[in-house]
């Protein structure tokens, strides 16, 4: 079989998608990875020469503007009911570029 | 111990249960008594439900018997008194909304969903939340964070998935609606499996606001019920109200989905797909259910048409690009700050990012956001995003030019009947489960499944695949209910039916 990516690119890809992924399960996400890619040749084997892609299963959308009105919307305490940590009205967050204490 | 009825209310239709509320038989709150008792006694057999709102039940029965007591029920809603439950990853206040997912675990919802809300504006009792597959990835709830769901009728198998629970709960009768959501067969398939209607109306139908996205050119939200006539009345209830401000996908749609159910198929040109009928994997039993049901709607005077999708065999390595790709930048927003699971302990950003989302997320989840991100990626986003979207204007296509000649198209939902737990295990086999529902999603039109017996050699329930013209999600239902006139509403799954459950 062909092989996609290696554990590496997979190592790669973890990082970007910001999955952390222990060594054994970067060899078996390489080997379904590659499984699953295989299956999707046919769609490389297509002649679409010419043919327009459709992104979105409803044609002729327009965009859609509301009055310009206030609205009610969450409050803020139901903003954060469901933040995992939370200080002063805020959501908490470690360090950024490291080194931080929390 | 409840009332006494001689078919416990939630297996029965609504018809039934508005006739016996409006005789004085019942009151809303009985039906809410019974029905939870019920739930309480029959679901540890099977988990369909995650978790019981038995308050926000118990309110909406004290509006219905109000209206009751005041002679105003016929102006509460067409689901007045009915039992309903919904599929976990939509949005009720006062409830968690986990998809099923250990990332959302604890997630309470903040709003509720458009399709919720309508299904309780039009009068129906909320009993809970269903189980499905993590956030939707599957075809048989096995990949549900909390368990499985078993199949009610036999339960050592599957109910299909992902809308697994809200399958299971309408053949178990612990409802008479539920709603579910279909990114790629995730209504039609477990309905199915499970022996029920179950419907995917056209993209744009159905709100998705406050339904966790998973595919968001593919969702869509339907109904599950036992008879057509339900599935059509939830239909009017979810799109009656017109276009929801919220989701910009929403469309005005003006049809009353009840109004053509007693039309008959006499004159009718029904499309059947020579390639679907002999594909390769297509079970004897189930091929032989189809032809079945073909044959019954030419005995009433529909007109069977060969038609063919030249491209619909490409619709499922199309999906396979498209789901995961809309599916990483869908599940991009669960960051561990704003909601979701957090791993403690961490002192950088960027490794709580990696570890909440490694620990939060499971398998099938985590392999699709990797398929997502590395079919983005430049270089490799031309090799396959960009020709699965050119393939979607073929299969569109094929459906458009179909319906030239046809209203409506009959074809197999699953090549085959439900499965054993952990029998597919490979997941290019388990995708293989979608392989006649897909194309619908990917093209846009209605498609819904209609229990038409049991399969000879399984004993198991068999649905037919009824497919509509985008927007004309009527002709599927005329259909619907003319095979409902043959072969019966669906009934209960025999260890279910009749049970008390008090």
């Amino acid at each position: 079989m062909t092989q996609y990516l290696t554990e590496s690119d997979v190592r790669r890809i973890a990082t970007y998608a910001r999955i952390g992924l222990t060594e054994d399960e970067v060899g078996e996400m390489t080997t379904d990875l590659n499984n699953i890619i295989e299956s999707l040749k046919p769609i490389t084997e297509y002649n679409l020469e010419g043919v327009e892609p459709t992104f979105h299963p409803i044609g002729g959308l327009v965009n859609v503007m509301r009055d310009d009105a206030e609205q009610e919307s969450f409050t803020q305490k139901v903003a954060l009911e469901n933040a995992p940590k939370q200080q002063d009205g805020c959501f908490l967050i470690p360090s950024i570029l490291g080194g931080g204490d929390q | 111990m409840s009332v006494q009825t001689a078919q416990p209310f939630a297996t029965q239709s609504v018809a039934e249960i508005q006739a016996g509320l409006k005789a004085g038989e019942y009151s809303a709150k009985e039906i809410v008594d019974q029905s939870l008792e019920r739930i309480e006694a029959l679901d540890p057999s099977i988990h369909a439900f995650l978790e019981v709102t038995a308050d926000a039940a118990y309110e909406q029965a004290k509006r219905v018997d109000e209206t009751l007591a005041q002679g105003t029920f016929d102006e509460l809603g067409c689901l007045a008194g009915v039992p309903v439950a919904f599929k976990d990853n939509m949005n009720m206040v006062g409830t968690h909304t986990t998809c099923s997912s250990n990332m959302l675990a604890n997630y309470v919802s903040p709003y509720t969903a458009t399709c919720v809300e309508r299904m309780i504006a039009a009068g129906a009792l909320p009993l809970g939340k269903l189980n499905m597959d993590e956030f939707a990835f599957g075809s048989s709830t096995e990949t549900s964070a909390f368990g499985p769901t078993n199949n009610p009728w036999d339960t050592t198998r599957v109910p299909g998935g992902s809308s697994g629970g809200s399958a299971a709960a309408v053949a178990a009768g612990l409802a008479t609606i539920t709603l579910g959501s279909d990114t790629g067969g995730s209504i039609r398939q477990p309905a199915s499996f499970c022996g029920v209607v179950g419907m995917k109306p056209t993209y744009g139908v159905v709100s998705r606001y406050g339904v966790v996205a998973f595919g968001s050119s593919l969702d869509q939200v339907g109904p599950f019920s036992r008879c057509v006539r339900d599935t059509a009345l939830a239909m009017n209830a979810l799109a009656g109200p017109g276009h929801d401000p919220h989701d910009c996908t929403s469309q005005k749609v003006t049809t009353d989905f009840l109004a053509n159910l007693g039309d008959g198929v006499a004159g009718m040109k029904l499309g059947v797909v020579p390639a679907f009928m002999e594909a390769q994997g297509l079970q004897a039993e189930v091929k032989e259910k189809i032809e079945e049901a073909l044959a019954h709607l030419k005995e009433q005077g529909a007109e069977i048409v060969e038609v063919d999708l030249p491209n619909a065999a490409a619709a499922m390595s199309a999906y396979y690009v498209l789901g995961p790709c809309e599916a990483f930048s869908n599940l991009a927003r669960f960051d561990s700050v704003r909601y979701g699971y957090c791993e403690p302990g961490c002192k950088e950003l960027g490794v709580q990012y990696e570890k909440s989302r490694s620990a939060g997320f499971g398998s099938e989840a985590r392999r699709r956001i990797m398929l997502g991100s590395y079919l983005l990626s430049a270089g490799v986003y031309d090799k396959y995003y960009y020709p699965a979207q050119q393939v979607r204007t073929l299969i569109t296509q094929d459906y458009v030019n179909a319906y030239k000649s046809v209203d409506c198209i009959i074809a197999p939902v699953s090549p085959r009947t439900a499965f054993m737990f952990g029998e597919i295990s490979d997941p290019a086999e388990m995708y293989l489960s979608d392989m006649f529902t897909i194309s619908i999603n990917i093209a846009g039109n209605g498609g819904m499944s209609v229990p038409v017996g049991l399969g000879a050699q399984s004993g198991l329930p068999v649905g037919v695949q009824l497919i509509a013209p985008a927007f004309k999600d009527e002709n599927m239902l005329r259909v619907a209910q003319a095979l409902e006139n043959v072969y019966g509403a669906a009934p209960v799954a025999p260890d279910f039916a009749g049970k008390e459950g008090a």
